[in-house]
C-alpha cells in the first residue's frame, strides 16, 4: 500500500504531500490537483505518460537541474521503501526505489519487481457512458478500460469463468437498480459482444446504448467490485457521477468491497482505492471515518492536502452538521475561493 | 395499520418496523413505495414538515415512525415538555414540537384520521439498542453518563460489537439488524427498563395509537 505521495513542481502541486490509506476520498475545488495527483501515480509506473514541459509548475525556472518529482512512500508490506519518479528538462526521466533495509541483491531485485508490477497495474477509472455501452471485440483476457470500455467483454468473461460471481453481481444489480433483473449478451457481429439488461416487469431487453448514464456507470462500478482480479490500486474519478444520491451508500459499499474484501466474504488481497468527488451526499457517508477523507485546499496557485482526521477540532466544528454540509459551507476548506 | 418509517436506510426501516409490530402485537403494512429517507440529523428534522404534509394529504398512512441517534445530544426524559425542552437540544422534543406545529396547521381531509406519530431516540446510536440483553453494559443510563457518548470511537465500537466490523456490508447490516430487532421484541419489558427514555418513550407513543 502507498501511505503517502509527495509532489514537487507538478502543476499546482508545487510542494505538498497526499496522505493515503486503504481507502481515500479526496474532495476539493476544481483545479485543486486531485486528478493531477492520480495521474502522477499512474505515471510513476509509466513515466512516458507525462512530459516535463506539460506538467511542470508554471513559472518554474528552466534549468537542467530542475525536476518534477513524485515520491511514493510505501507502507506494509514494503515499509520504509520510497519510489522516486523524476522528470527533467533534458527528457532524462527516471524512476528508482530507495530501500532502507539491508537486503540481498536477489531480495532487492524481487522487491523492485513487486513494486514495478504494482505501479504498472495502477488504473484510473473515469467512466463515460457511451464507452461503457459500446460493443467489445472479444479477446482472451478482457480488462475494463479507464473509460469503462470493454465492459461487455469483462462481463462475458465473468459469466464464463466465474459464474458464481456473475450471479452475485446480477443479484446486487437487482438491488441497486430494481427495475432490472439480469445482464444478457448479444453478438452484434462476429467476434463482438454487447450487453443488455432485462427488465423485471415484462422481461423487456434493453440495449446498453439505450440505458441511462447513471445505470451504465453504476454497472461499471459494480463490475469492478465483483471481478476476481481487480488492479492493486484503483483510482476512481467521481464515482457518484450520474448516480442518484440514494444509491451512494451502495457505491461506497462497492468501493469498500474492493478495499476491505474481508468484510464482504472476499478472499483476495485488499485493493487500495483512491476516489475523488464533489458530492456532499457521498461525503456524508464518511462521517464515522474522517481518516478516509482528504481535503484538497487551493490557496492562490498553491495546493495542500489535509487528512480530515488530522483536524483536532473536527468534532467540535461539526457538532450536529453533516460532513457534506460542513464541507460545502467552507468550514472544512476544500472549496473554491469564489463564488 | 399502514405505517411509514422515515429512516436513513432500508436496514433501519426494517428494524423499526419489526419493533413497531412487536410493540403493537400486529403486523403493520408499509405504505407503498417509495420509502422515505432522511440523511441523518438535522436533515430529518428539516424534512419532517414536508413528510407530515405529504402523508396527511396524499396517502392513507395511519402512523409515522422516526428513530434518530442521540449522538451525544440532550437525552430525552419522560418529564420533558416539548415546548420547553426542544430548546435545550432534546431531539425527541424538537421532533414532537415540529410535528405538533405542522399537524395543527393541516386542513382536515374527509375520512382521514389524524396521522399518529412516534419518535424514538437511540442513545447514543441504534447499535446500542441492538446490544440490549446481550451486552450487560448496554444500558441507556450508562451511555448517558459516558463523557465520550458523542465520540466517533464509541460509534465505531458499537458497530464492531454488533456487526463484527465498523464497515459492515449491506447484507450484514440487514441480517444483524433484523435478527436483533426480532430478539428485542421477545424481551420488550427488559428493553424498556434498560432504555427507558429513548426506547421507552417511543414504545409508549406507539401504544397510545
Amino acid at each position: 500500500m502507498i501511505e503517502s505521495v509527495e509532489f514537487r513542481n507538478l502543476k499546482a502541486l508545487r510542494n505538498t504531500s497526499l496522505p493515503l490509506g486503504r481507502f481515500t476520498l479526496i474532495v476539493g475545488p476544481n483545479g485543486s490537483g486531485k486528478s493531477t495527483a492520480l495521474w502522477a501515480l499512474l505515471a510513476a509506473g509509466n513515466m512516458r505518460l507525462l512530459d516535463f514541459n506539460k506538467i511542470a509548475t508554471a513559472g518554474l525556472p528552466v534549468d537542467p537541474s530542475t525536476t518534477v518529482e513524485v515520491v511514493l512512500c510505501w507502507g506494509k508490506p514494503y515499509d520504509g521503501v520510497m519510489t522516486y519518479a523524476r522528470w527533467s528538462t533534458s527528457g532524462r526521466n527516471h524512476v528508482h526505489a530507495n530501500i532502507k533495509q539491508e537486503l540481498s541483491d536477489d531480495q532487492v531485485r524481487s522487491l523492485n519487481e513487486d513494486l514495478n508490477n504494482i505501479l504498472g497495474a495502477i488504473r484510473i477509472y473515469s467512466f463515460d457512458a457511451p464507452s461503457i455501452a459500446a460493443p467489445t471485440s472479444l479477446e482472451p483476457r478482457m480488462t475494463l478500460l479507464s473509460n469503462g470500455g470493454n465492459l461487455a467483454g469483462v462481463l462475458d468473461r465473468l459469466r464464463d469463468h466465474e459464474p458464481e460471481r456473475f450471479e452475485a453481481l446480477n443479484e446486487e444489480m437487482g438491488r441497486w437498480l430494481p427495475e432490472f433483473e439480469r445482464i444478457l449478451f448479444d453478438t452484434p457481429s462476429n467476434g463482438q459482444r454487447s450487453f443488455l439488461l432485462r427488465t423485471r416487469e415484462g422481461h423487456h431487453k434493453i440495449q446498453a446504448s439505450e440505458l441511462s448514464q447513471g445505470t451504465l456507470i453504476a454497472l461499471a462500478i459494480l463490475t469492478l467490485a465483483y471481478i476476481p482480479d481487480p488492479p492493486p490500486i484503483v483510482c476512481l474519478e467521481e464515482p457518484d457521477r450520474g448516480i442518484h444520491p440514494r444509491l451512494l451508500r451502495e457505491v461506497r459499499d462497492a468501493m469498500y468491497r474492493l478495499s476491505y474484501p474481508e468484510n464482504y466474504g472476499e478472499k483476495r488481497d485488499p485493493v487500495q482505492v483512491i476516489a475523488t468527488t464533489h458530492s456532499p451526499y457521498l461525503l456524508d457517508l464518511f462521517k464515522d471515518h474522517p481518516e478516509e477523507v482528504v481535503i484538497a485546499n487551493k490557496v492562490d496557485q498553491d495546493v495542500s492536502f489535509e487528512r480530515l482526521s488530522d483536524r483536532n477540532d473536527l468534532d467540535e466544528i461539526l457538532g450536529d452538521a453533516q460532513l457534506g454540509d460542513a464541507w460545502y459551507s467552507g468550514v472544512l476548506g476544500g472549496v473554491p475561493s469564489h463564488p | 395499520m399502514k405505517l411509514v418509517v422515515l429512516s436513513e436506510s432500508p436496514e433501519d426501516e426494517a428494524a423499526a418496523r419489526i419493533l413497531v409490530d412487536g410493540i403493537l402485537g400486529i403486523q403493520t403494512k408499509l405504505v407503498a413505495p417509495p420509502s422515505l429517507r432522511a440523511r441523518g440529523w438535522p436533515q430529518v428534522l428539516n424534512v419532517l414538515p414536508a413528510v407530515l404534509r405529504q402523508l396527511h394529504y396524499h396517502t392513507d398512512a395511519d402512523g409515522l415512525v422516526v428513530i434518530v441517534d442521540s449522538d451525544g445530544s440532550t437525552p430525552h426524559q419522560l418529564t420533558h415538555v416539548p415546548s420547553n425542552d426542544a430548546a435545550q437540544g432534546c431531539r425527541v422534543c424538537k421532533l414532537r414540537l415540529v410535528a405538533d406545529q405542522v399537524q395543527n396547521g393541516l386542513t382536515q381531509v374527509p375520512n382521514r384520521a389524524p396521522l399518529k406519530t412516534a419518535f424514538g431516540l437511540a442513545i447514543p446510536a441504534l447499535e446500542a439498542w441492538l446490544l440490549c440483553g446481550v451486552d450487560p453494559s448496554a444500558i441507556e443510563a450508562a451511555y448517558i453518563q459516558r463523557p465520550d457518548a458523542a465520540k466517533q470511537h464509541l460509534r465505531l465500537q458499537l458497530k464492531r460489537d454488533v456487526y463484527g466490523t465498523d464497515r459492515p456490508s449491506r447484507e450484514v447490516r440487514m441480517k444483524r439488524m433484523t435478527e436483533e430487532a426480532m430478539r428485542l421484541v421477545q424481551i420488550l419489558d427488559e428493553f424498556e427498563r434498560l432504555f427507558p427514555n429513548g426506547f421507552g418513550a417511543f414504545a409508549r407513543d406507539i401504544r397510545s395509537w
